[in-house]
Parts: C-alpha cells; structure tokens; sequence
C-alpha cells in the first residue's frame, strides 16, 4: 500500500465503500457521498455493540480510518479540480465523425444539456438558447423566437430532451484535453472532466511531500517531491526538476529531438527549416502544383518524380511566363488610365468647340481670341446664320465638329481632306439644315457620331492626330493666355507708377501755389489793417484832411477787391487740389479692383 | 490577450473552405480569423449577371448571438445597397438569428441581388428610379452598366 500513490489507495477505500465515481457530475457526487456516510457509521457501530467488547475497537479504528481515507480523497479531489479547471465541452477535439443532427443549430458543436422547444420540437444546448434569449428576458422565465424556424416558444421546467440524444452526445469519443502535453487517451465525452480529474497523467494534483504546496503532473506524483533545482544538462539553464520533462520537449533550444518521419535527431531550434526544408520523409507537392500536378512525394524521391512529371519540366517557363503576363497587365491598366484621362480631356475640349459655335457671332469673336485654332478657317453657313459646320483645316486633315445636340442638324459629320484637296466645290454651295447633298464627294465625308462617349477606333491612324492636335492646341492657348495676362500686370503696374509720379508733382504745384496765395493774403491783410488804422487815427482830423478822405476809402475799398479775388484764387486751388486726390482715388481703386482680379 | 476563437468560427471558415457555395467564396485573413474577403456573382438572369461584388464581413466579439457586419466593397447600383456599400436586409439586423450563419447570409445577399426590393429602401434616388414604372428599364439599364464597368473580375 505504501509504494502505491495516494490516489489509488484512496479510490481503492472509496470502492469498497460502495462510492461510484463515475457517471455524475463531481461536486453533487462529493455531496452525495458526505451525506451518506453518517448512517454507514451508525449501522457499523450497532454491529459492533452485537460482536463484543474487545472487537468494538478494531471496528472503531477501521471505520475512523476509512472515514478519514473517504476525506482524504474528498478533498484531494476538489484540490485537483482548483488546479484544473473544468473542461470547456464545446473547444475538444472530437474523433468519431458525428452527424449534423447531432449538433446545435447556434454553436455547431455536439448538443450540450440539450433542450427541446415544446412549440417547434427543435432542440438546442440549453446555454445557447439562454445566451440568445437573454435580451428577451421575462419574469415567467426564458422565451423568444426559436432561431431555426421563429416561432415564438418558451423553456418550461420540462424542456430537457429524451435520455437517447443526451447519452448519444455523452457517448462520442473526444481526445483528453491535455493531448498537447502528451496525453494519448481518447474518452467519452460525459467522462472527460473525471479522466481529467481523477486518472489524467498530465493533469496536474498537489505535490505529495508533506511540505511542498506546489503542485505536480499526476504521473511524477509517484516519484516523490520533484519540486527541486536542477539545470539543463544541454541548454545550462536552471529549472525545477518537475518542469524539466516540458522543457526538453518543447523549449530547450539545445536539446535533441528525433523527427518522426526521418527518425534523424534534430535540435528543437532547427525544428521548423528541418520540417520545411530538409526532412527527407516530409511529403511535398510538386513543383508543378500551380500549373496542375496533384502529386505529392518525398522529399527524398521528389527528383524522380520531377524528371518524369511534364509540369515540374515546364514550370520555370511557365512562371515566367505568368510573370510577364502580370507585368503587362499592369502596363495596359496604366494606358487604360492614360486614355481615359485623354479621352476627358478630348471631350472638354469638344465641348468647348461646340458651345461656341452655338451661336455664330461668338463665333467671330473667337476667332479673334484663339488664333491658332481658326488660322485658317473656312467658314460656312453665312446664309441665314445658321452654321452647319465648322470646318477647320489643319496639314493633316480637316474635320467638323458638329455640336453635341446635333438631332435637329443631320449634317453632323466629319469631313475629311487631304491636304491638297479641291476644297471649292466642297464649300461653294451653303449647306441647308436638312439632309446632306448627295452630290457631296463621298470619299472626303465620313459619318462620325461625336455625341458617343467613346473616341473612334484607334485603327484609323489619322484620326488619333485631330486629338493631338486639339489637345496641343489647347496647351498653347493656355501659354498664349498666361503670357498676356503677365503682359498685362506688367503694363498695368506700369500705369499707376506713372500716374503716381505724376500726381505727386501736381500735389507740390498745388501746395507751392497755397503758400503763395497765403502769402498773398497776409499782405492783403496787413495792407487793410494798415488802412484800417489809419482811418482811425484821421478820425479826428478828417475835416483838416477831408482831401485824403475820399482817396483813403478808394484804398480800402481796393484792398477787400484784392482780398475777394485771393480767396476766389484760394477756392479754385482747393477744387484742383479735391479732382486731383479724386483722380488719385480712383487709381487706388482700380489697381485694387485689378489685383482681385488676378488673384480671382 | 483575446479570447480564443469560438469553435463555431472555426467550423465554419472550415467548411466554408471545404464545401464553399457555388458563385461565393469567403476567405479569413492571415491576421484576423474574425475578417473575411468576400466574392459574390451576381446572380444569373439579373441585371448583375457576369459581375463579381466583393465584400467585407467582420464577426463581431459576440458572434453568433449579434449579426456578423458585411458592407459592399465593389460599387454596385442597386436600391437596397447605398454609396457606401452598405446592406438593407432584414437578417443582418432585426430579423437575425443565432441559427443562421456566414454561407445563409451571403446566399441572402445574393438572392437580394437577384430581386432588389425598392419598397424598403436604402438609397432614395435609387429606389426611385427603380420603383417608377417608365424609368425601370432604364435602371437596370445603368446596373448593367455599373456592373460592366465596376464589377469586371
């Protein structure tokens, strides 16, 4: 007994007891079995008063020992439940193939605790279904919409499905949740939680040294406390003798493992270039796959099969052709692009042309305005003022523009001359809005609908220059246009500077003038204070010189002449002075108004 | 840290693999199993005939309980689905259940394709094209057309 672990003894104990620890959930079994245990003593100790004295204690000491075994084992178990913790269902890897009618329509696994819905017969895991209606909830309990077919149902206290696809589902084998540290078993699933509880060799328990409190796999447990240092003997690296076996084989970077195709031993570290490069017993496709070939073969044996496989012969070529097919792809995306924006450009231009030659005068007017476009204009349709077309001539080839509202003018066409071309008897007659002549030379006309939003085809060689040309036309118009517009602020900036200069001048004039009138005035003034004091002082004696009486009062009346045309002088220096600061304004304005619009 | 991938998405990008849909093909991105690139055909015999729509779908943390988010990428002319690619259909908001899953909604939305409903709206303009009986050839007209020239493979 002593060399067995304590696991066992205990569960040897605990079935003799008559405890099942299968086929019940953990905790209500570790109830179950604490309840039952005090009538089990009492029908011991009645048994023992019957068999005598002496006996009474060997019992006594047997049923104590077997109630503190049922204990021990009792709370090793919940122990082990804290170090793992419940399985979830749902995340275990399955291994018998189940069938879609074994799985609930909201997680796609196995029914969990299934129920049934009494209103539609669909069942669910009873989670699910409560997840799903938890935003519906109702004091009568859980309901809602099923979610398979939404009729409205509820889960009543007798939801729960028959026994038949609860034990189906408990029944299916799944792999231990703990296959990735290396436990091979495959159990039921209703049995999991307890193989992982109770017999799991990688599910871990608490160490069974007295006193170590860390915890142990189960399958070391046998080997006394692990719980000491060590060190790696090829990695150097220190370590608890517990967790040396997981080092070795999934961290130590040193340490040999051997690959279980090639047998060969290969460090953990070069682990992922050994899978993937060198391995000679790992299955690889053949080069060839893209292009077709389905078949795999060794590493080792791959050559064989390249010499003989047509796809892996042909594979460079054919990357490299795939390779030059992208790259012009790409390039023809690009001219795709090209074309379009051409095509845009095309287009306004287009309909430039036509909206001036809605109307004919601005017709004239333009030609003015776009020399390089109507250079050489033939102009028809001056009968009436209705234009037809606009024919412009350039050394390639001539071509109408007819506008793009051309259904009430059937003459829309285009109109192309070589160069050199008899052009009178084409032009000579105007054309009447209606159908075309059919005396026209047909092989200079070419109907061409320009109201289509796609050029013409680009096979027709010329027709790819008129684009050229209009394009390029356009391009010297804009130069021609920032040219003059420069042209013009210079000459504009020039302007006023010449006008500044000169206002300056007629502003010195005018205020050398004012101090001569001022000047002017004081003597004016002087001279009447003078006469006017005079007057005073003869006052007296005006009858001793009543003679100079009447000359005196010819000087005053004389002096307030003088004073009256200075001050006339005055006022009309001050008009010059208003018109000339006005002038003045009014230059600020405009070379304001003139910046708005450059910056406009 | 984020919590693992449900099971039920793992399934289901599984067979979405396996057994993928005729016309539809989802596939999750390298760094986000929740992010799919989507490819629709437009259904035969409509206005979408020949084209294929892509679309992002994203599963949300509480997936399946709320509805996945899916949004047109590909520009598309239709009057249930608005300039930012944007779906009006009943199962991807009230009318969604946790039963219902990736492939069921796609195929909905490629049944959605193959009969718009101009009754219940998303884009105004469209719909009213589509709904006044004199300009109806002339919307599927511009479909085709959008089709043709934004849906090319």
């Amino acid at each position: 007994m002593s060399g067995s672990p304590p696991w066992s003894s205990s569960r040897w104990h605990s079935s003799q007891a008559g405890f099942v620890p299968h086929h019940a959930t953990s905790n209500s079994t570790g109830r179950l079995e604490v309840a039952s245990s005090p009538p089990d003593v009492q029908r011991s100790l009645s048994a023992a008063n019957i068999a005598g004295h002496s006996s009474l204690r060997g019992m006594r000491r047997l049923e104590a020992r077997r109630q503190m075994e049922e204990a021990n084992f009792l709370s090793s178990k919940a122990r082990s439940q804290n170090l793992n913790p419940p399985i979830d269902l749902r995340m275990l890897d399955y291994v018998t193939a189940y069938d879609d009618n074994l799985m609930c329509p909201i997680c796609r696994c196995p029914f969990l605790d299934p129920v049934v819905l009494a209103e539609c017969d669909h069942c669910f895991c009873r989670d699910c279904i409560r997840q799903t209606w938890a935003s519906t909830y109702s004091p009568l309990g859980p309901r809602g919409d099923c979610p398979s077919c939404r009729t409205p149902a509820k889960l009543g206290p007798r939801s729960a499905t028959s026994k038949i696809l609860v034990n189906i589902t408990d029944d299916l084998l799944v792999r231990c949740p703990k296959s990735e540290d290396g436990c091979k078993a495959q159990v039921k699933r209703g049995e999991v939680q307890d193989h992982v509880n109770i017999y799991c060799g990688y599910a871990y328990m608490e160490c069974t040294a007295d006193d170590c409190e860390l915890h142990v796999l189960r399958k070391d447990a046998a080997e006394g406390c692990l719980h000491f240092g060590v060190s790696c003997l090829d990695c150097r690296q220190s370590m608890q003798k517990a967790s040396l076996e997981t080092h070795w084989r999934v961290q130590c970077p040193d340490r040999k493992v051997s690959c279980e195709l090639c047998k060969e031993a290969v460090f953990n570290r070069e682990w992922d270039t050994h899978s993937r490069e060198t391995c000679p017993a790992i299955s690889i496709p053949c080069p060839g796959k893209v292009f077709g070939c389905n078949s795999r073969s060794k590493r080792s044996q791959a050559d064989v099969h390249a010499k003989s496989c047509t796809f892996a012969k042909l594979t460079p070529m054919l990357t490299a052709m795939q390779q030059r097919m992208d790259e012009q792809e790409a390039a023809q995306k690009v001219m795709v692009r090209k074309l379009e924006v051409l095509e845009g450009g095309f287009q306004a231009v287009q309909t430039i042309l036509s909206t001036k030659q809605e109307d004919p005068d601005q017709v004239g007017a333009d030609e003015s305005r776009i020399p390089l476009l109507t250079g050489r204009p033939h102009q028809r349709g001056d009968s009436g003022g209705m234009l037809d077309a606009m024919v412009v001539e350039t050394d390639v080839g001539a071509f109408v523009f007819p506008p793009p509202s051309s259904s009430s003018r059937p003459s829309s066409e285009l109109v192309h001359v070589r160069a050199g071309a008899s052009l009178p008897p084409l032009y000579s007659a105007p054309m009447a809005p209606g159908p075309r002549p059919a005396d026209l030379p047909e092989p200079f006309t070419m109907d061409f609908d320009m109201a289509s939003p796609f050029p013409p085809p680009a096979a027709n060689g010329p027709y790819i220059s008129p684009l050229h040309h209009l394009l390029s036309m356009h391009e010297s118009l804009r130069d021609e246009m920032s040219r003059m517009s420069a042209a013009l602020q210079e000459l504009d900036g020039r302007q006023s500077m010449q006008a500044l200069n000169e206002n300056l001048r007629t502003r010195e004039e005018i205020s050398y003038m004012a101090a001569q009138v001022a000047g002017l005035s004081r003597q004016v003034h002087w001279l009447t204070s003078a006469q006017l004091q005079r007057q005073q002082h003869g006052g007296a004696g005006r009858q001793a010189a009543g003679a100079a009486g009447p000359s005196g009062s010819d000087i005053a009346g004389a002096g307030a002449g003088v004073e009256a045309a200075v001050s006339t002088a005055a006022s009309a220096l001050r008009g010059a002075a208003r018109i000339v600061n006005a002038g003045q304004g009014m230059t600020m304005r405009r070379g304001l108004s003139e910046e708005g619009r450059t910056k406009l | 840290m984020t919590a693992p991938l449900p099971k039920r998405i793992i399934k289901e990008t599984e067979r979405l693999q396996s057994e993928p849909v005729p016309g539809i093909s989802a596939s999750p991105h390298d760094d986000n199993a929740r992010y799919f690139d989507v490819m629709v055909e437009g259904p035969g015999g409509s206005c979408y005939e020949g084209g294929v729509f892509s679309l992002e779908l994203f599963l949300p943390d509480d997936y399946p309980m709320c509805p996945p988010r899916i949004r047109f990428l590909t520009r598309i002319y239709h009057p249930n689905i608005d300039r930012l690619g944007r779906i009006c259909l009943d199962v991807l908001k009230n009318n969604w259940s946790p039963a219902l899953q990736i492939r069921t909604i796609l195929l909905s939305i490629q049944a959605l394709l193959g009969a718009p409903n101009p009754d219940d709206p998303l884009n105004e303009a469209v719909a009213k094209q589509w709904k006044a009986r004199e300009n109806q050839p002339e919307a599927i007209k511009t479909a085709r057309e959008w089709t043709r020239l934004y849906a090319n493979k």
